[in-house]
């Protein structure tokens, strides 16, 4: 008998809702073993709980095998063309947080950066509200918004962006090959190895000059190799999941009755809404583990060497998480969830963006409440092929 | 009540700061936790049974 296939049925009819399934999977709570869309089979975690102790547990379940691996056939594996700090555990791997932590999640830095974000999402408002409408939104506000601000971070100028879009749209689309992956992100390499040659000999304020700063002082400090992989990590992951997070998340709020009327009567509840959006719509495609030794997962037995999957969006509909686990709920005090992961391996950069989603989310509500899809729900363009689910592009149109 | 944390498995995420911030800090050279008060009164028991909660390495305990 052949295995049940990943994405379960449904997936790409509901926009905002994972496959109805996963509410059975959840309620026994059992473990199933899916066939996954790059051929290997994995066990599939959907409960909250479940994927909370997977995830929780680097020592049983390690991240070696990539965690897209199971989506992207371009990423892990023997030849994949990145692999790096995010497939390492334990102690190596938090040595390189522990470089990353002062830079992007450090209340201070923090401080620093949220006027830039401001900033950014101001004009990019401005730049909005001044043009012809209907307005591709994820394309000219979205996008460009988390790229600058990531760009700004590490001091990657406006003439090198379309480096970072390139390697983005090759690493998260399911049907790149590693061949095409490889051709996509060398540039954006090759420009930030000399960049380090360059920050080392010339320290500016931004991130990439600040980590070798930080580095240089400790037992070991990072090489120009690390030192690459790390800032092109930021830049990858930093833009394209945000800026598709504000574009779906613009898409769920309008479209769900009285949330966004919420919002702009009380515009201080933007970062609640940030946070139920990550909660509500985060990472569809899940994240995969291997287990390092025989264990089991709610008495299911899994052997060493077998793949796990967890479904981060099922599990954040748990209603052993909250009882209306299923609504949105822009006014919901936040606690946690599993939008941005769980574990050793838990988002770096979300610090950076919960003030991105919240800076955005409260400067529309201020400053364009009459904000509308312009184009009725079933003729938005979804992304195809592509790990990081939302719109494609979004006309918006305003009042 | 009493809060221990362990800070040779923090990742620095910054939730408990965010969550409990009259109890937590972060150090400014690593930005791994630092405890700013080991004992905190009672009113501060919802911030940081959350802190514990969102804590993404599980490395905050709250104590009796
Ligand atoms: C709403 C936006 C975002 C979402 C939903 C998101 C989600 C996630 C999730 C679920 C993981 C965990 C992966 C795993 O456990 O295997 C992760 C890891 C990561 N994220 Fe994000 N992310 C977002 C924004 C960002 C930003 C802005 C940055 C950079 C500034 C970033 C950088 C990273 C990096 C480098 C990792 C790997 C961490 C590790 O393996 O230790 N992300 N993200």
């Amino acid at each position: 008998m052949s295995l049940p296939a990943l994405p379960l049925p449904g997936e790409d009819q509901l926009p905002f809702d994972p496959p109805p399934e996963y509410a059975r999977l959840r309620a026994a709570p059992r473990v199933i073993r899916v066939a996954c869309p790059t051929g290997l089979d994995a066990w599939l975690v959907s409960d909250y709980a479940g994927v909370r102790e997977v995830l929780g547990d680097g020592r049983r379940f390690s991240t070696r095998p990539g965690q897209a691996a199971h989506v992207l056939g371009a990423f892990g594996g023997p030849d994949a063309p990145i692999s790096g700090f995010s497939q390492l555990d334990g102690p190596e791997h938090i040595r390189i947080r522990r470089n990353f932590a002062p830079q992007v999640s450090h209340p201070r830095r923090l401080a620093e950066l949220r006027p830039l974000v401001e900033q950014i999402t101001d004009d990019a408002v401005t730049r909005m509200l001044a043009s012809p409408q209907p307005y591709p939104l994820h394309s000219r506000f979205s996008t460009a918004i988390t790229t600058a601000v990531i760009a700004e971070l590490i001091g990657v100028p406006p003439d090198r962006h379309q480096l970072l879009h390139d390697a983005a749209t090759a690493l998260f689309t399911t049907s790149t090959t590693p061949d095409e992956l490889r051709r996509a992100v060398e540039p954006l390499w090759a420009y930030l190895y000399q960049l380090v040659a360059t920050r080392r000999a010339r320290p500016g304020d931004d991130v990439l000059s600040r980590m070798i700063e930080h580095s240089a002082d400790s037992a070991r400090p990072l090489t120009d190799a690390e030192l690459t992989e790390m800032n092109g990590a930021l830049l990858i992951a930093g833009f394209d999941t945000t800026a598709s997070m504000i574009t779906y998340g613009l898409v769920c709020l309008l479209n769900t009755p009285g949330q966004w009327e919420k919002l702009c009567a009380d515009p201080e509840l933007a970062a609640s809404a940030a946070e139920e959006l990550v909660r509500y719509l985060g990472v569809g495609a899940g994240l995969l583990r291997q287990a390092t030794e025989d264990t089991e997962v709610h008495g299911q037995p899994i052997r060493a060497g077998d793949y796990v999957v967890v479904a981060l969006q099922s599990g954040n509909r748990d209603t052993a998480l909250h009882p209306d686990a299923g609504t949105l709920d822009v006014t919901r005090k936040p606690g946690a969830h599993l939008g941005f992961g769980h574990g050793a391996h838990a988002c770096v950069g979300q610090q950076i963006a919960r003030i991105e989603l919240t800076t955005v989310l409260g400067t529309l509500a201020r400053r364009a409440p009459g904000l509308r899809v312009a184009v009725p729900l079933e003729e938005i363009v979804w992304k195809k092929d592509s790990v990081v689910r939302g719109p494609a592009e979004l006309p918006v149109a305003w009042s | 009540m009493k809060v221990v944390v362990e800070r040779d498995q923090c990742i620095g995420a910054g939730m408990c700061v965010l969550t409990a911030p009259a109890v937590f800090d972060q150090d400014p050279d690593e930005a791994v936790v630092v405890l700013l008060d080991e004992q905190p009164p009672e009113t501060q028991r919802p911030a940081v049974e959350q802190a514990v909660d969102r804590c993404p390495a599980a490395v905050i305990r709250l104590l009796p």
